[in-house]
């Protein structure tokens, strides 16, 4: 085992963190704000041992033919094999759920009070985030493989945590389905692959597929298909979509954070990243992308219309931006424009980081007030006004609002379907317009629901029943509830960046510039 | 940093700062929140006249910072001759709006997020007319949507507000979204962002050059509520609270305005124009006609007087349409004194509603004894909306027509003039009907605040002056145009 260390550093951490976090659990304590106050210990120890990993990863400097770049990978075994080998992309991924970790952590530091069993909680919600950083780190298909199921294994009992309703039972099983299909597919996808190739390791883009043996023959291509199928069941590529909206509606709020605003786009960054490695054409991967996207998107909003249920809502605005992204980076690879795959990750940033925003606040409504249903949220602005304010700039935001980053991205996203000066290309762009013009159709009633006041008539659905804790007697003032600081914080300082990257993007798509160009050295190198 | 970019500053930075730290005032500074909104509206007014002098001088008061060096996008500011109008413009419609509002608004626990939103209404306009490159101007552009909806979503009157604000917003967002993707097109063309470097080098495919006109003008007649665009309009001037309702028909309308003459009429030559000479003329006569018609047929007297902006609006797109020096300094002239005559037009509405607590027309009548000097207003807003002589709007209307029989389409022009006699027959009935006549039954006058009686009459005033003496307005507008057509027609 050698190699760089710093890119076994996090995973290490991580890991160890989730034993250890168990083990204090059963031995020293079980309380809730000292396991969460460790775990958020942990994530941000992670995430300082990845900051030397963004200076070592990146383009070569000096004077070469094409781009160059620098991979530092850990464990090499034969020839260009390796155990772990990161690249720009994978560090944005992985980078983004570590902080949304972070905080997701501090928040469950209080919310998790609804549900008791933290003990399981924060070493599953660890090993749901070592699973998601090995996935996209990993160098050969069978780790990505180990890897993709410790997070998805994760995942179901995260989703299933609730377990006192028979609904989060329901989803956990429903998402436990379908996710082993998919990744069963996937076994049978590297098995295909293996019998062509001999080994299973994954070269990075910028070096000849195989080792240069020329066009990827049919086992191969089944290979690829398969990996098509399975991970795009992960990544909730409409038509594979059906487990998310029960899944995400039903978990906890911080684990739907965690699950839309991170799980799902990191599945699709190693569909990105195997099928590209693999020898799938990234042209011809783009178009499919493209295709895709649209149905994603006109789905997902389409579906997000008519809810009745919050977090469904989210879920399916999930699936909606998903899209979004596929939408941009299929552009990218199709017309060869790293300024769209870019703008791509950039909406995955910005997505992660309003998504998250608007499941803890979410969640904060539900904590206090018990509400689940849209019409249970009314009257947040005078009971709760920051998670009120913080949930619509969430909300404004995925609507695309400026100068909130939801807007930003979809500036750039916009920019690139634009340069694609092709028939396709522009068809994306249309639908893309028409359907954030859809989607404000959700968004802004839901916003309006945060500030209506409790005692206007509810805008259809069951009456009564889940008002819980309000009382008539209550006044505009004496409802005021004081939100814990555990949830306040995470809250704010998403809200805080939800306003930071849309009016000043500068670094963050600096952060994701790379991200970009290394995809597309698959082209070059072939 | 020189006085002039001071100024600049503050034109956007008063009121900008004042949206920001209104909130922080709570329910204990409602009284002050007004003050303090005032305070800055006024500021702002002053910076904008004060930046005149500069102008004349042929000085571009700007202000350039980088901003996303990735996306060569900077954030920039600047106020030319184009601008001006429509600052101005802008600016003494805040003002007044807020003066009356501190008249019309019972101060309660929210009252300084009233006037937050109405400051932040404020800096979205100015700073759609100030930016200077693409990505803030669309920044601008939506922040004034969000804005007014939030404001009719919230004070808005009837139950149905929160149904209209969506209409009203998905409807403008539409508009938005035609315009945002042929600021995007341009962007992409010069690989800059600023509108000196549009203006200095843009060339498209013809076929794309047409598509991007296409869209900007539709994008932009949405704002201006041209038939069949206006959908929202009425019912958000309706809902909307009497000062928001101002400042959208007086000065939002006017941004569409503005985007017109600013992106395609700037940017491409008249040839690429004039393909679309006639259906823009067309437009803004069959929208003249039917807002002038549906005003007529309207009960509800704010809604008459929101139709009528669409008929105005027609005036303006159809002397835009007309490509000429005189159809365009009317319609920038008509954008000025209709801001004048329909702010007044809606104070006048306003304060019979806050008198007599009725809104339908057939509920009032007589009411000239009662409140003698807001019949005279509303008679003096009538007679200039429909273009009499000694009132402001005859002058831009007179620019309009002017242009319209320069060009070769006299048979449209001649159907502009039907327009007009519409216009004289709704304004004529409407003061008929609410002050003249008999009272209807226990039909009772309030006493008015002097905060939303004293703007009327300086609005009035302004109406007869701005009729009198054109010069100084004129003076203005005539330097815009040799800004846009760069001496090419």
């Amino acid at each position: 085992m050698t190699g760089d260390v710093w890119v076994m550093l996090p995973l290490a951490c991580l890991a160890g963190g989730a034993f250890a976090v168990y083990l204090m659990a059963r031995l020293l304590t079980a309380r809730n704000d000292l396991l969460a106050l460790f775990t958020a210990l942990i994530f941000g120890t992670a995430l300082a041992a990845m900051v030397p990993l963004f200076a070592l990863t990146g383009k070569e400097t000096g004077f070469f033919p094409k781009t160059r770049f620098l991979l530092p990978a850990w464990g090499h075994f034969g020839e260009g094999g390796a155990f772990l080998r990161a690249d720009p992309g994978a560090l944005v991924v992985a980078g983004v759920a570590l902080g949304l970790g972070l905080l997701v952590t501090l928040y469950s530091g209080r919310y998790l009070a609804l549900d008791h069993r933290y003990e399981t909680y924060y070493p599953l919600l660890l090993l749901l985030v070592t699973g998601l950083v090995g996935m996209v780190l990993a160098a050969d298909l069978f780790n990505l493989y180990m890897f993709c199921e410790l997070m998805s294994v994760a995942a179901y009992v995260l989703v299933a945590f609730r377990r006192r309703t028979a609904m989060a039972i329901e989803a956990g099983f429903k998402y436990l389905v379908m996710g082993s299909v998919g990744t069963v597919i996937i076994l049978l996808g590297i098995s295909f692959v293996y019998r062509e190739m001999g080994t299973l390791a994954l070269p990075p883009l910028s070096s000849p597929p195989m080792g240069g043996m020329g066009v990827p023959g049919p086992w191969i291509r089944a290979g690829v298909a398969c990996f098509l199928v399975g991970l795009g069941i992960k990544s909730a590529v409409v038509p594979l979509h059906t487990w998310l909206p029960d899944a995400h509606g039903r978990a906890p709020s911080s684990i739907s954070a965690m699950l839309s605003g991170i799980i799902v786009q990191s599945a699709f960054y190693a569909l990105l990243k195997v099928s590209l490695g693999l020898g799938f054409p990234a042209r011809d991967l783009g178009t499919l992308l493209i295709v895709l996207s649209l149905l994603n998107m006109t789905l997902g909003n389409g579906m997000a219309l008519v809810q009745t249920y919050t977090k469904r809502l989210l879920a399916y605005s999930t699936i909606a931006q998903m899209g979004y992204i596929m939408l941009s980076i299929g552009v990218g690879l199709r017309y060869d424009l790293p300024g769209a795959i870019q703008a791509g990750f950039f909406l995955l940033l910005a997505h992660a980081v309003m998504k998250g925003l608007a499941f803890l606040c979410k969640g904060v409504c539900h904590f206090y007030c018990d509400a689940t249903r849209i019409a249970d949220l009314r009257g947040t602005a005078l009971r709760m006004p920051l998670v009120a304010v913080a949930f619509s700039l969430a909300l404004a935001g995925l609507a695309g609002v400026p100068p909130l980053a939801g807007f930003t991205a979809k500036w750039f996203i916009l920019m690139g379907a634009l340069r694609s000066r092709d028939g396709l290309g522009y068809v994306g762009l249309a639908i893309l317009l028409l359907n954030s013009l859809l989607a404000l159709g959700y968004y802004l009633p839901l916003i309006g629901t945060l500030f209506t006041p409790p005692s206007s008539p509810p805008m259809g659905g069951k009456e009564g029943g889940k008002k819980g804790r309000e009382s008539p007697t209550e006044g505009e003032r004496g409802g005021r509830i004081r939100v814990s600081p555990w949830m306040a914080a995470p809250i704010v300082a998403l809200g805080a960046l939800v306003l930071a990257i849309g009016l000043y993007p500068g670094p963050w798509l600096d952060w994701t510039a790379d991200a970009g160009v290394y995809l597309l050295t698959v082209n070059a190198s072939r | 940093m020189n006085v002039e970019t001071m100024w600049l500053v503050t034109i956007l930075g008063a009121p900008l700062a004042a949206a920001l730290l209104l909130p922080l005032l709570r329910g204990r500074g409602a009284r002050q929140a007004g003050w303090i909104a005032g305070l800055t509206a006024a500021l702002s007014l002053i910076a904008t006249f004060a930046l005149l002098p500069a102008l004349r001088r042929g000085d571009v008061p700007a202000l350039s910072f980088e901003w996303i060096p990735a996306a060569h996008i900077r954030l920039s500011l600047h106020l030319d001759w184009l601008t001006f109008p429509f600052l101005v413009t802008e600016a003494a419609v805040t003002l007044v709006a807020i003066i009356y509002t501190w008249g019309y608004h019972r101060p309660d626990e929210r009252t300084p997020i009233f006037y937050a939103l109405l400051m932040l209404f404020a800096v979205g306009m100015s700073g759609t007319t100030l930016a200077d490159d693409t990505f803030l101007f669309y920044i601008f552009w939506e922040l004034m949507l969000v804005a007014s909806c939030a404001l009719i979503a919230v004070w808005g009157e009837g139950e149905r507000r929160g149904a209209v604000a969506l209409k009203y917003f998905i409807f403008t967002h539409m508009g938005s979204l035609m315009v945002l993707v042929g600021l995007m097109v341009l962007y992409d063309a010069t690989g800059g962002d600023s509108f000196s470097a549009l203006q200095a080098g843009v060339t498209l495919a013809p076929g794309l050059a047409t598509t991007v006109i296409a869209f900007f003008i539709i994008g932009f007649c949405v704002k201006m509520a041209i038939f069949p665009l206006h959908l929202w309009l009425p019912d958000a001037h309706a809902v909307a609270p009497m000062p928001v309702t101002i400042m959208l028909a007086a000065a939002m309308l006017s941004m569409g305005t503005y985007g017109v003459l600013r992106f395609p009429l700037s940017i491409f030559s008249p040839a690429q124009m004039a393909p679309f000479a006639v259906p823009m003329m067309v437009a803004g006569i069959v929208s003249e006609l039917y807002g002038a018609l549906m005003a007529l047929a309207e009960q509800d007297v704010k809604r008459i007087i929101a139709y009528s902006s669409v008929s105005q609006m027609g005036y303006i797109l159809f002397g835009l349409g007309t490509l000429t020096y005189d159809g365009i300094t009317g319609a920038t002239l008509h954008v000025i004194y209709h801001a004048i005559v329909k702010a007044l037009l809606f104070m006048c509405v306003g304060l019979v509603i806050r008198a007599t607590g009725r809104r339908r027309i057939a509920e009032l009548g007589g009411l000239g004894s009662a409140m003698p000097l807001v019949a005279l207003c509303t008679a003096a807003g009538a007679l200039a909306i429909a273009g009499t002589p000694p009132f402001c709007i005859f002058t831009s209307e007179w620019m309009i027509f002017s242009g319209g029989f320069h060009t070769a389409h006299i048979g449209l022009s001649v159907l502009t003039l039907f327009g007009s006699l519409l216009t004289v027959a709704y304004a004529l009935w409407f003061v008929g009907r609410i002050f003249f006549g008999a009272r209807p039954e226990g039909l009772t006058v309030d006493r008015l605040p002097w905060a939303m009686v004293a703007p009327m009459v300086l609005l009035a005033a302004l109406a007869l002056i701005g009729g009198l003496f054109p010069a100084p307005v004129f003076d203005w507008v005539a330097h815009e145009l040799p800004l846009i057509l760069g001496g090419a027609w």
